[in-house]
Order: structure tokens, then sequence, then C-alpha cells
């Protein structure tokens, strides 16, 4: 290649895909949309249902404590919701904004994520403690909470042994899940510095 | 290809009932754009499965991205830069799997086989896989001006002054032309 003709790479980077590449696009493209589409409805339902069984709740049992946690679980779906809202806001400007501008971004999501996992693995032991102590205060309303089942041989054996399982697979989530966040940040700033070493190099 | 422009508050254009609005329906739009989107996933990805799932995210991108749409650059440049983002996107998060992402372009390399000896002969995947060892911020222009859009579009997508897309194009020509020099050789 000699002559080197942007204008012809272009004609021949641009080859339209053959008929069935074209289907299989289409194909997917549609399948991509209703599975959006589902996924819209399906959040909304599950809203309107979580909602429901709480003013449920509340309705068939109007007592002071039901009515306090029926509307913290409905403050806390709001909340949840309004944080969805405007993660979803935030996602579109990286995708309708300049490379750049979704780097700095992508860069400070990710530095926050990892302050939230880094938070929560030293934030496990006070966990632990406080779920003893708490533990420890409820016991005597166990039978209460798990009726017949703390009649149960070795119920309070597998009870532990799935809560010890549940916090080691927490653990171990938070671990990797720094250890890729932090190698995902390194390749995000080296890119970050490449886009402004070129940015710098090509001022005037 | 479909340029249409719309102002002010957009209705739904996701819905299958036609061009409401100015824009066209995103059926409508995977059948005009569809090979842009496809060009710009195989110029970011190697891996036909990991393409497959990146053009994907592309197409969900371009679905939720769509009522934010209000005709302030042609549509085709709002799909293009959609389309970079979310494969810069995918390209970092790819971190996790590097061996996937590698694997396909080494054994391509590797491997003496025909069929495959005559894939890397077309002239066209030489140009898609010398432009994927393109730097990031080079590739991301030279994706753009092969595309057909204009410089002035280029500049203002990447909201840089036209001189330094000018330098930055150069930049990436001299190294594109390098390497399917070497490639021809």
């Amino acid at each position: 290649m000699s002559d080197f003709d942007l204008d012809r790479l272009g004609d021949v980077w641009r080859q339209q895909p053959d008929p069935a590449e074209m289907e299989r696009l289409q194909r997917t493209a549609i399948a991509v949309a209703r599975r959006a589409r589902i996924s819209a409805i399906l959040d909304v339902c599950a809203a309107i249902a979580v909602g429901a069984v709480v003013v449920f709740l509340v309705v068939a049992n109007p007592q002071p404590k039901t009515l306090v946690l029926g509307s913290g679980a409905i403050v806390v779906l709001l909340v949840s919701n309004i944080r969805q809202r405007k993660l979803r806001k935030l996602a579109l400007k990286d995708l309708t904004g300049t490379t750049e501008d979704m780097l700095d971004q992508s860069i400070t999501r990710i530095e926050t994520t990892l302050r939230h996992h880094k938070f929560t693995l030293w934030g496990l032991p006070l966990v632990l403690i406080g779920a003893f102590i708490f533990s420890a205060v409820v016991m005597p309303q166990r039978r209460a909470i798990f009726g017949g089942l703390s009649q149960i041989p070795w119920f309070r054996t597998t009870w532990l042994a799935v809560w010890i399982a549940a916090l080691i697979g927490l653990g171990v989530f938070l671990v990797v899940a720094i250890r890729r966040g932090a190698s995902e940040l390194n390749r995000l700033r080296a890119m970050r510095d490449a886009y402004r070493q070129e940015r710098d190099s090509s001022a005037p | 290809m479909v340029e249409l422009q719309q102002s002010g508050t957009a209705p739904d254009p996701r819905g299958g009932d036609g061009a409401k609005g100015g824009v066209p329906p995103f059926e409508r739009i995977v059948a005009d754009y569809g090979p842009l989107i496809s060009r710009i996933a195989m110029s970011y990805e190697a891996d036909p499965t990991l393409r497959e799932d990146l053009t994907q995210q592309i197409f969900l991108a371009i679905w939720q991205a769509l009522p934010s749409y209000r005709g302030e650059s042609a549509l085709k440049t709002f799909i293009a830069r959609i389309a970079q983002n979310r494969s810069i996107s995918f390209v970092t998060k790819q971190v996790r799997q590097p061996k996937l992402a590698e694997l396909p372009e080494r054994l391509e390399a590797d491997t003496p086989n025909p069929e495959e000896e005559a894939i890397e002969l077309n002239e066209r995947e030489m140009l898609m896989q010398a432009t994927r060892r393109l730097p990031l911020p080079q590739r991301e222009v030279i994706i753009l001006v092969l595309e057909g859009f204009s410089y002035a579009e280029i500049a203002e997508m990447l909201e840089i002054a036209p001189n330094a897309l000018a330098l930055r194009l150069s930049r990436a020509k001299t190294a594109l032309k390098s390497m399917l020099e070497q490639g021809y050789e």
C-alpha cells in the first residue's frame, strides 16, 4: 500500500455486511430492545407490588410499630428508586459525552465503589460484633421468632454455619471486587493519561 | 441513511409505531446504522464472542439514550458517539478477562491455517486489525474518518480544536500506514 489514501480506505472500511450478518444484527437488536422493555415493566411492577404489600401489612395490622416499619420500607424503596434514576442519568451522560469526560466519570465512580467496598470490608468485624450483641439481646425472644424451628436438632449449628458462610462469602466477594476495581481503575487512569498527553501534545 | 433533526421534547422513539416526532423507530435505526455499529464494535473487540456481547451493549445503550436525543447533532453522530463510548468502557472492563480478550489475536498470528491466512490477507480485515492496535485517542479519530464523518463533525464530537484534530489524525495516519505496510510485507 504505497499511496495512503484515507478515502479509498474508507470505502474498504465501509463495506456493507452480508444479508445474513445484517439479519443477525437486526435479531440481536430486537431481542435487546425486547429484554430492555420487559425489564423496565418488571421494575415498575416490582415497585408497585412491594409498595402494595407494605400498605396491605400496615392496613391489616394498624399498630404504631407496623406503621413505622411500613413507612421506613416505602422510604427505602423511594430512595433506591431515586438513586437508580440518578445513576441512569449519569450513565446516559457518560454515553453521550466526550471520551475524556466519560473516563473521568468512570474513574470517579470506580473510586467511590472501591471506597464503599473497603469501608464494608473493614466494617465487617463491627457488623459481626453487632450481630452477636443483637443475637444476645434477642435470645429470650428467639422462640417467638423461630417458633418450632429452634427445637430441631442442629438448627443452631446450621443457622450459625449459614451466617459464617454468608459472611465469608461477602468478605471474599469484597476482596475480589476491590482487586478487580483497582486494576480497572489503573487501566482507566492510563487511558485518561494517554488522552491528556495526546491533547497536550496537540495543543497549538 | 436517515439524517433527521428533532427539536423540543422528543416522544419516545423506541416504540414500534413509526417515526414519531422525527426520530425513526429503533428497528429502522438498527437497519440504517447497524453496519456502523458493527464496524465500531469490530474495531474495538477482536474476539467474536466478546464482540457479540459488546454489540448487544451498544444496542441497549442506544435504546436507553434515544429518548434524550434532541437533534442537536445528526443522528448518525449521536449513535457513533454512543457506540464509541460504550466500546471504550467495554474495553476497560475487559481487564477482568485479559486472556479471553487477547487469545484470538494471538491464535490468528500463530496458526498457519490457510483459511485464516486468507482472511488475514483480506484488506478490510488487515485494516481492522491495524486500527485495533492504534492507541485509543488515535483509534477514535481514525474510525470516525473512515466512517465518513467530516473533520468539523469529528472535532465537534470529540470537543477538540480543528488543528489539534489535524495533528492527532496525522499521527494516527502515520501509525496506521506503518502497520499496514508491515502487514503487506
